[in-house]
């Protein structure tokens, strides 16, 4: 019965994230390479993004306080964190994303600060709400890879 | 006894976490062509930036190794980027085909890599279903 209620609630989390857009397709695709030999795969690639996306973060808001701005430089950063998120289905991240590279375009100083304060909100949201997420898939156990998972 | 044919594939990204999920991705397309009944054993070898690919199929070309099937090459990487890596791939004289994998599906960028000698171009992320398209556009699977 446990089991069963702790599996409908992670069903409904993940519905969840995907239906108010913080993930897309892309982090299905990486649940299903997940497989014997790597049951966690998912949890360490999105750890990684985390232990990225922080390092990027700082680097980035270290480059929109430099004077003269270098919004070549932003942009390129950018462009990592955008790739970053892709990788694992940060949807609002790698959209936010999209929206600072626009303002790089523009020489928008402060159209980037304000995106980049909203990526950083997006990134501490997605981060509290996967660590929830994993925290009730490693109560309810490894995947049983014959049978399949998807939402 | 049939031989088992290696398909060599170098997959080349600065991004840790786009070398582990695409490392991933070839995995799991080996382990199926195996599992269908294929005799191919994939096998990755992975460059961090242009200049390590381009010393990798230098290397690979040589008599003693064997030749790459196929080149992933990732756009934005330091040191060198991935159109002049392809460029300088060509440049040497080899043939294998190399498919662009970049964010930015730009035409600007497809154009950019195709004059470099790229021989087609997909999206990140890569998933199961574009490599097994890339994999059976070059008869690779």
């Amino acid at each position: 019965m446990e089991y069963s209620n702790l599996r409908r609630q992670i069903v409904f989390m993940k519905k969840n994230l995907f239906d108010q857009g913080y993930l897309d397709e892309q982090f299905n695709q990486l649940e299903d390479l997940e497989d014997e030999s790597s049951p966690n795969f998912l949890e360490e690639v999105v750890a990684l993004f985390f232990k990225d996306s922080s390092r990027l973060l700082t680097n980035i808001e270290q480059a929109t306080d430099k004077y003269p701005q270098d919004f070549y430089k932003l942009d390129s950063l950018v462009q990592q964190l955008k790739g970053s998120g892709s990788s694992i289905g940060a949807l609002r991240m790698k959209n936010e994303c999209s929206v600072f590279k626009a303002n790089c375009n523009d020489r928008n100083l402060e159209g980037c600060r304000r995106s980049l304060q909203k990526i950083k909100r997006e990134h501490a949201t997605l981060k509290q709400k996967l660590e929830s997420y994993f925290q009730l898939l490693r109560q309810v156990g490894p995947r049983d890879y014959a049978v399949s998972s998807r939402k | 006894m049939a031989h088992r044919k290696m398909m060599r594939v170098l997959l080349v990204e600065d991004e840790e976490i786009n070398r582990l999920e695409l490392a991933q991705v070839v995995a799991r397309a080996a382990l199926k062509a195996a599992a269908g009944g294929g005799d191919d054993d994939l096998v990755l070898d992975e460059a961090e930036n242009g200049a390590a690919a381009v010393q990798r199929v230098r290397d690979a070309a040589t008599a003693a190794a064997a030749p790459y099937d196929l080149i992933l090459m990732d756009k934005q990487m330091p040191v060198m980027d991935g159109h002049e890596a392809t460029r300088r791939i060509r440049g040497m004289g080899v043939t294998t085909p190399i498919v662009a994998v970049s964010s930015d599906g730009l035409p600007a960028d497809v154009e950019a890599f195709v004059a470099a000698g790229a021989d087609d171009f997909t999206s990140k992320p890569l998933s199961k279903e574009k490599l097994g398209d890339i994999l059976a556009k070059f008869r690779l699977a």
